[in-house]
């Protein structure tokens, strides 16, 4: 009996190890390069992900991309980065969950004199500094300029006056800050702008359709909302529309999802700030590439960003 | 009839240490960068943590309870503590005030279990949202970061070359066996879990030892703040999500019966590191996080299943 | 007349058994507690198999598979214990498992509440079918499941003690309702302790002991007396090896003790070196009296006087204290804890004493438990064995031991040899034997008459929470004990 469950144990660890075999079969002479995400549930990342394949393909680079389950949890990034050193990738490329808690990890792969290229969210500058880290380039865009773009349409499209509702990202994360601070640094110029409500909804979706309900719920003659990323003001669309009020608010938001395009296409929402993470991947894996060939790359590769909207 | 006696006192420990070690041998096969030093100290050390809370809720299962506060507690012990530092109060005290709130937390979990009569599925899961509401408010929403280096000692240090979570992590283990097998708090944990009617008719002041039991809990859950806080330099009000997850299941994985009354901390210790192993085998073999889940997943049914068989195979 | 007849030889719990049951009448089944009343019943109504023997329904001869074949042979149930959903609604109960449906899987809830509210009405019961069975009081439950009986077409409805909870008025309308089931021709099995009940509405009478036949008569053909004759029916032996020891100075007193419902103004007194027998019929409160004395129960009101001091006994722990040991009825969901060894569930109450600093002490708890098991000849590999591996006899004696282990000097047996081999059982007396000879005083309740006789020093008796009666062991017997316990005088 024991036996028997022994074997049944086994067969189930090996079949689901069989599926990795197939993985090391397709390994070809090239160095290893990981992509650490954030999570891979995020259109973002998958995006990232298929640019830095192409990346891949084309200079004969093995790529690993892993991501933890949730997109907050810093301490699984910490451990998907302490395994992949431990598995002697040449490279890393990390978007980080957390700005400051990827710091420790990031002293671990320079410890292992392994270069780290920081993708699409910044580490702390200040604490990687205090802290002797140091990482091979910043590959992003400037999510301060991009909130001072979505401002600055807000403004031009409620002609100066209005009452606004922001959705936040998870505090602390150096994305949404930027975001936000941007934005608020365009309508500090239009003083007949009012913020009445600025909450988070963690980056999700059904938490920006329960926010913004209840938002609209306590200021119901909202004009305008920003959201600092696609899935929240979807899902505050949807919470527009449940109140009957589809086309009375002006939607801004941020990553030019193409569910958010095709909105934009539609007359539904203004407008959305395009990053391009897929350009991003893509330029990850080029430069730590170059890295690995001994080359010397600038400490910030900027990556566009523009203002997706109907006349485009 | 040997055959059978061991089967019965010592098979499912056995057979979970048994698929650890074959875990192993499998990765050692596929990966040559498995079975390493400094692999499996960095195995050890990323599951340091769960595997102390796991001891908790070893405690907790053994009573025939359940917490699922763990985490939150984790993270608001995890952030009271991070301020408590950053005003610059000595790290031993700090470490106390985190201790002290994670077993406040717990206790106060204990006292609605065994005074307020509230099923603990219910009461933990009240905790769950109040403590993480706390760790939020607290901190309205931010993570507090930057610590001194003495106190990051606690994840980073090492104690001759072993790393000093691990270390945490062993003398637990050492004081939760010694507790279990070898006090009468542990011979109650189990009378308890047992039958709790005939410990009342023992004489066991039953609601005490309950509450007691919660209050280890949630400090054990405050312990893992600790390390955790000095790992990442930083305590986040959303630290620890699922942590209760991840420490149930690394206990059942280890034997111990969700219906109370049996368990033990070795099982669990060998549970905590079959996860931690499957995680760290499948990041370097570069599996995909989706197929990682589905793993997991499936090495607790299987878990459950070989206790199942055990206990069929018992009476 | 159609006659129904049964035959059961060779089961464990039955032997021999036959019981012939007419068309529209009430066939009384009487017996002490274990006669087997229950497990007839059981097997009829599909819950047991019966091993060998014949049972015929309509002349025909029939085996009945499982409870739902006997529903479908028209063969209906009450249990002790009511099985009904308290947060349905009467109808709803009524018809459980066999609802009407309007389509398949949507039930016709008006067609349903309509066909209940009939059945009620014909009984005679005034119950509106869209009431919650949980804001019914305990008659009118037990006439809806009277009712849920009659929801399919029944030719025999056994009713288990179906008074044992019930008020007088209640009692009346539930016989109101046996009549006029009676009337159109359903035969009921009536099981019951109580005689003045027998009289009232049986027609016949099948007296049952220790699982054997013993006859079945007219009831306006017999005495009470006769009939609890037959009831008892044996003779004391060897069994019982009791020695008297010298009874000493008082242990323990109590004084007009009451609990909510279950005791009432109960007042004795107990010596070192005594053996205090109680008697009663389930339900009379005997339980209820030891877990309420041992801090287990609430109690309120009354005094306690434990060697002469005035004691309040809030918990377990403080009645353990003042050095009483509970062997409780059910071993295994109160006495002991299966998946601990047999020294640590001997050790248990007593841990303080073998710890230090709460660590505890391996070498002194091994040598205690050791003892005990020397003692107490417990059968086991080893210390470490669990006792859920052990003997229902051994397992009493792991009980046992625990209390000695902590010297407690008054110990309330319940029901201590239930389930137990003859040999155990013997054992289990000599032990007692040697407690009173050391000066404890023994608390003995038991169902069993020959126990209660074979090994007490004085007896009470108890019915509905009141100790109907006192017997020194030499004017004891089993007639006047019955005659006590049923509430007869």
């Amino acid at each position: 009996m024991r036996t028997t469950l022994l074997l049944f144990t086994s067969v189930v660890l090996l079949a689901g190890l069989a599926g990795c075999g197939r993985n090391r079969d397709a390994e070809t002479q090239g160095p290893t390069i990981a992509l650490v995400v954030k999570t891979l549930n995020n259109p973002f990342f998958m995006d990232m992900q298929r640019g830095a394949e192409e990346s891949a393909n084309r200079l004969g680079v093995n790529l690993i991309v892993q991501a933890a389950d949730r997109e907050v949890d810093v301490e699984r990034q910490m451990q998907i980065i302490e395994n992949l050193i431990q598995r002697k990738v040449d490279a890393l490329c990390v978007t980080p969950s957390g700005t400051t808690e990827i710091v420790p990890a990031i002293l671990k792969a320079n410890q292992s004199g392994i270069p780290v290229l920081i993708v699409d969210t910044r580490a702390d500058v200040e604490a990687l500094e205090k802290a002797g880290g140091k990482t091979a380039t910043f590959i992003g865009s400037d999510n301060y300029e991009g909130g001072k773009i979505a401002g600055a349409f807000m403004v031009e499209l409620l002609g100066g006056a209005g009452k606004v509702a922001i959705l936040e990202g998870i505090p602390g994360h150096e994305t949404g800050d930027s975001r936000l601070k941007g934005f608020h640094e365009s309508i500090s110029v239009a003083p007949g702008i009012e913020v009445v409500a600025s909450q988070t909804a963690n980056w999700e979706r059904g938490q920006g359709f329960n926010v913004f309900q209840n938002i609209l719920e306590a200021n119901p003659d909202i004009d305008g909302l920003f959201a600092a990323n696609d899935l929240m003001a979807l899902g505050a669309m949807e919470a527009i529309s449940a109140a009957g009020k589809t086309g009375q608010i002006i939607v801004v938001s941020f990553d030019a999802l193409d569910e958010a395009r095709e909105a934009v296409e539609k007359g539904l929402m203004a407008g959305t700030v395009a990053q391009y993470p897929k350009e991003m991947g893509r330029i990850a894996i080029e430069y730590a590439f170059k890295v690995l060939q001994g080359e010397t790359i600038p400490e910030y590769l900027p990556v566009k960003i523009e203002l997706v909207k109907k006349e485009n | 009839m040997k055959r059978r006696e061991f089967i019965i006192h010592y098979g499912r420990q056995f057979g979970t240490l048994l698929g650890l070690i074959g875990l192993c041998v499998v990765l050692w096969i596929l990966t040559p960068h498995f079975l390493t030093v400094s692999n499996l100290l960095n195995v050890a050390q990323q599951t340091s943590i769960n595997a102390i809370i796991a001891v908790g809720l070893t405690f907790v299962i053994i009573t025939a309870g359940i917490d699922l506060s763990v985490g939150s507690i984790l993270a608001f012990s995890g952030v009271v503590l991070a301020s408590v530092l950053r005003a610059g109060c000595p790290i031993a005290l700090a470490m106390l005030v985190g201790l002290a709130v994670g077993m406040m937390c717990g206790l106060l979990n204990g006292v609605l279990i065994s005074f307020g009569r509230i099923p603990p599925f219910i009461s933990t899961l009240g905790m769950m949202s109040v403590a993480r509401g706390s760790a939020l408010l607290y901190t309205s929403g931010r993570p507090i970061s930057g610590f001194s280096e003495n106190f990051r000692f606690l994840a980073t240090g090492k104690i001759l070359f072993i790393p000093a979570p691990v270390v945490i992590m062993l003398a637990v283990y050492l004081i939760a066996y010694f507790v279990l097998n070898r006090t009468k708090f542990g011979r109650y944990t189990y009378a308890i879990g047992g039958n709790e009617e005939a410990a009342i008719l023992s004489g066991i002041n039953v609601k005490l030892y309950k509450t007691m039991v919660y209050g280890i809990c949630g400090m054990l859950s405050a312990l893992g703040a600790i390390i955790l806080t000095a790992r990442l330099n930083s305590a986040q009000p959303i630290a620890g999500m699922m942590y209760e997850l991840d420490a149930i299941a690394a206990t059942v994985i280890g034997g111990t019966s969700l219906m109370g009354g049996q368990g033990s901390v070795i099982g669990t210790l060998i549970g905590a590191f079959i996860m931690g192993v499957l995680r760290n085998g499948l990041n370097l073999l570069g599996v995909s996080s989706f197929f990682q889940q589905v793993v997991i997943g499936s090495v607790i049914i299987v878990a459950v299943l070989m206790d199942m068989a055990l206990k069929k195979q018992r009476d | 007349m159609r006659d129904v007849r049964k035959t059961f030889p060779g089961v464990l719990a039955l032997d021999d058994v036959c019981l012939e049951l007419r068309k529209g009448e009430v066939h009384i089944l009487l017996g002490e507690n274990g006669a087997g009343k229950s497990t007839l019943m059981k097997i009829l109504s599909g819950a047991y198999q019966k091993n060998d023997g014949q049972i015929f329904l309509d002349g025909a001869e029939i085996e009945i598979r499982n409870p739902r074949h006997a529903r479908d042979l028209g063969i209906g149930i009450i249990y002790q214990e009511f099985i009904l959903v308290p947060y349905l609604k009467v109808g709803e109960n009524i018809f459980l498992g066999h609802e009407p449906y309007l389509l398949p899987g949507i039930i016709d809830q008006k067609r349903m509440l309509q066909a209940a509210q009939v059945i009620l009405d014909d009984l005679g019961v005034e119950i509106d079918v869209r009431t919650k069975v949980v804001d019914l009081g305990v008659g009118e439950q037990q006439l809806v499941e009277v009712a849920k009986a009659l929801s399919i077409e029944t030719k025999i409805l056994i009713m288990d003690e179906p008074t044992s909870a019930l008020t007088e008025q209640e009692i009346d309308v539930l016989f109101a309702a046996i009549g006029k089931l009676k009337a159109k021709g359903v035969s009921i099995i009536y099981i019951s302790h109580r005689m003045d009940e027998l009289f009232t509405i049986g027609d016949r009478v099948t007296v049952l002991r220790d699982g054997r036949f013993v006859g079945t008569h007219e009831v306006n053909e017999i005495s009470r007396a006769e009939l609890i004759r037959e009831m008892v029916g044996r003779e004391l032996n060897e069994q019982f090896p009791k020695q008297k020891a010298v009874v000493g100075e008082e242990l323990l007193r109590v004084e007009g003790l009451s609990t909510r419902g279950m005791v009432s103004d109960v007042s004795f007194s107990l010596r070192r070196g005594e053996v205090l027998g109680i008697s009663g019929l389930l339900g009379s409160g005997r339980t209820e009296l030891a877990s309420a004395l041992f801090g287990a129960g609430k109690i309120d009101s009354g005094s306690i006087f434990v060697r002469g001091r005035h004691c309040h006994i809030r918990s377990p722990r403080a009645a353990i204290d003042l050095g009483l040991g509970y062997l409780t009825e059910d071993r295994k969901s109160r006495g002991l804890i299966l998946d601990l060894s047999v020294k640590d569930n001997i050790c248990l109450p007593s841990v303080n004493r073998f710890s230090r600093f709460g660590i505890m002490q391996a070498d002194r708890e091994e040598e205690a438990a050791g003892r005990y098991r020397r003692e107490l000849r417990i059968k086991t590999p080893s210390l470490n064995q669990k006792v859920v591996y052990l003997s229902g006899g051994n397992q009493q004696k792991v009980i046992l031991g625990k209390w000695l282990c902590l010297e407690a000097e008054i110990l309330i047996f319940d029901e201590p040899t239930r389930g137990i081999d003859v040999g155990a059982k013997v054992e289990i007396y000599q032990l007692i034997n040697q407690l009173a000879a050391r000066g404890a005083g023994i608390i003995m309740i038991s169902s069993e008459l020959p126990e209660i006789l074979g090994m007490s020093d004085r007896i009470l008796v108890m019915s509905r929470g009141k100790i109907v009666g006192e017997f020194s062991s030499a004017e004891a017997t089993q007639e006047k004990i019955l005659h006590c316990a049923l509430g007869e005088n």
